[in-house]
């Protein structure tokens, strides 16, 4: 019996050796941070929303409610308001900034002069901070003293000063213009480097059958771009239904909750808005956070299956 | 309509044409850039003339006293230590977990790798918002990570891991496995092919992820506010902007603000101008293989 347990041990001590040759426990070492951060940062919370969503919490206490939480999404008109924002907003900025990022994208790959200057300009809002990039359109959109206004007054084409974020009628085609000028470059260089995967030897065959620029652009470039164009759009339309920081920062979803999208009000509701720090109720949020997740997971899903359907026309 | 043949005697459509390109890409510049030059150029009016308005886009009186007051009365100083600190150290911190979790990843089977792999990406896609960012707060306060900037860094960088290990790996599979089996023969452990052959081999991805993690870092609103709500002391830059406009004595302080956005924008800008490439390449390597 002895004998078989020293046996056992100079294996075990034997296998620890040997795995620490071959690098197995560096392997776990090495892993130690990614894996740690993993669990802390992503998986930790996500659990964590799913103890709160029968709770009422508002960071100090919690108090157990069942399925109110659940109950209060169906009437919520708050909340349906702002999925309804949440794609006016999406929609807006996709129709005018794909068409922009594409247009500069075809043009930039032709060989003009300049064009990696154009390129490197195009590029430049990406890197600025989309609170601070609101915050100069705060000032640019100001009604007294901003100077969009002052310029229009300039040209005559105003007479009275117009209130760009306080206004209802306005404020969600502000802060889709802030969203185009701040985002068009991203989508640019995603175009350009998918344009740069077309074979140059069939826009030379086109030419010699003798396509014009129109032509081409629909009948070979916008095809051949098929599968890029795919993950563009999707990756556009994903992150377009999340946008909201830079409308927390300028109009913090009001005015009457004209500019409100779902997770700006889901940010509101965790963590208190400017003018009413005291309505936190967390629960709800969870509850919404969930919700809001649902309803991105069901487009995405939309647009994979109307994508395969394109695909199976061409 | 370009080449050789034809290249001399271009026809007026064609030229005409051209001129319509220009005029496009010209305007197009325009409107991306005066955002950029009308905050920079006003950090240079004084108060008064920013409260006016006004068209001109040089200042009427070149004045620097917005920076000073600024950074001595604005906290403006305290607030461009904390964004240098939180964008380097998650910059740094970022580095090191990518690169060891992505050489892990390419080079050896362990338990669970896919499952782990697999939990990974399915967490870049995975996004609840901005909610997750409570429990990771009340978790701070139980540590005592909420009076240092170490919660925000953390966060940080562990958000964006994903993307980052991911172009690693990938990039891992360009440097021949033949490298690290003479290493081994030459009595290296595991650990030190990783510091000796693979992490000066990783340098040019390693470049692309340094820039990426240091501007998200920098450009960082939503989680530095919800850490920062009742110490002012820890705030980055963009978080003092927004918060002196948020604060009563904000209406008037035009000067500050402006002064503040350029603080913010402007080492970001330059370090674009210099390495604009990696920028761009770097978002397409994610896009195109994520």
């Amino acid at each position: 019996m002895s004998e078989k347990n020293t046996k056992h041990k100079l294996l075990f001590s034997e296998r620890v050796k040997q795995s620490y040759n071959r690098g197995d426990i560096s392997v776990w070492l090495m892993m130690f941070p990614a894996i740690l951060m993993l669990v802390v940062v992503s998986v930790y919370p996500f659990i964590w929303i799913f103890k709160y969503v029968a709770y009422d919490y508002n960071g100090f206490v919690a108090y157990f409610v069942g399925f109110d939480n659940f109950k209060r999404v169906l009437t919520d008109t708050q909340f349906w308001g702002s999925v309804v924002h949440t794609f006016e907003y999406a929609i807006l900025k996709l129709v005018f900034i794909l068409p922009l990022a594409l247009a500069a994208a075809v043009l930039l790959s032709q060989k003009l002069r300049g064009s990696s200057l154009f390129r490197g300009i195009f590029f430049l809002p990406t890197v600025i901070s989309a609170a601070i990039y609101s915050m100069i359109f705060y000032f640019i959109f100001a009604s007294y003293n901003g100077v969009l206004n002052g310029m229009l007054n300039a040209i005559g084409l105003i007479d009275s000063p117009i209130d760009w974020l306080g206004n209802p009628k306005i404020a969600m085609i502000s802060v889709v213009i802030v969203a185009i000028w701040g985002g068009y470059g991203n989508y640019m260089i995603l175009f350009i480097s998918g344009l740069a995967g077309i074979p140059e030897d069939i826009y030379e065959s086109s030419k010699i059958d003798g396509a014009n620029a129109i032509q081409t652009f629909f009948k070979i470039t916008l095809p051949m771009l098929g599968p890029m164009l795919k993950i563009i759009l999707m990756l556009a339309i994903t992150t377009s239904l999340k946008d909201y920081e830079s409308i927390l920062v300028m109009t913090g979803g009001g005015p009457n909750d004209r500019t409100q999208v779902m997770f700006s009000y889901i940010y509101q509701l965790t963590f208190g808005s400017d003018v009413n720090s005291s309505s936190v109720q967390i629960g709800y949020g969870a509850v919404l956070s969930i919700v809001a997740a649902i309803i991105i997971a069901i487009i995405t899903v939309i647009y994979l299956k109307i994508s395969k359907k394109l695909d199976d026309v061409y | 309509m370009s080449s050789k043949n034809t290249g001399a005697v271009k026809s007026v459509g064609v030229k005409i044409g051209i001129g319509c390109i220009y005029i496009f890409l010209i305007s197009v510049v325009l409107l991306t850039i005066y955002p950029i030059v009308y905050i920079i150029m006003g950090s240079f009016k004084d108060n008064q003339e920013l409260l006016l308005g006004g068209l001109n886009i040089l200042p009427k009186k070149f004045v620097i006293s917005n920076y000073v007051n600024a950074w001595n009365l604005g906290n403006f100083g305290q607030y461009t230590m904390n964004s240098i600190f939180i964008s380097l150290s998650v910059m740094i911190i970022t580095l090191l977990i990518s690169s060891m979790a992505g050489y892990c990843f390419d080079r050896k089977d362990f338990f669970m790798k896919n499952f782990i792999y697999g939990l990974m990406i399915a967490f870049m896609f995975i996004n609840v918002g901005s909610i997750s960012l409570r429990p990771l707060f009340e978790l701070a306060v139980k540590l005592k990570l909420n009076n240092s900037l170490w919660g925000v860094i953390f966060i940080s960088a562990g958000a964006s891991q994903a993307a980052n290990i991911f172009l690693v790996r990938s990039f891992m599979k360009t440097i021949p496995k033949e490298l690290d089996e003479s290493a081994r023969i030459d009595g290296c452990t595991f650990f030190q092919i990783y510091w000796k052959v693979i992490l000066p081999l990783l340098k040019p991805i390693l470049a692309t992820i340094a820039l990426l993690s240091f501007r998200s870092a920098w450009n960082e609103y939503i989680l530095p506010l919800v850490f920062t709500m009742s110490n002012a002391k820890l705030r980055p830059l963009t978080v003092g902007v927004v918060s002196l406009r948020n604060s009563g004595d904000g209406a008037a302080a035009w000067n500050i603000m402006f002064a503040g956005s350029a603080i913010s924008i402007i080492p970001i800008v330059i370090i674009y101008c210099l390495t604009s490439k990696h920028f761009m390449s770097g978002l397409t390597a994610g896009a195109v293989k994520g």
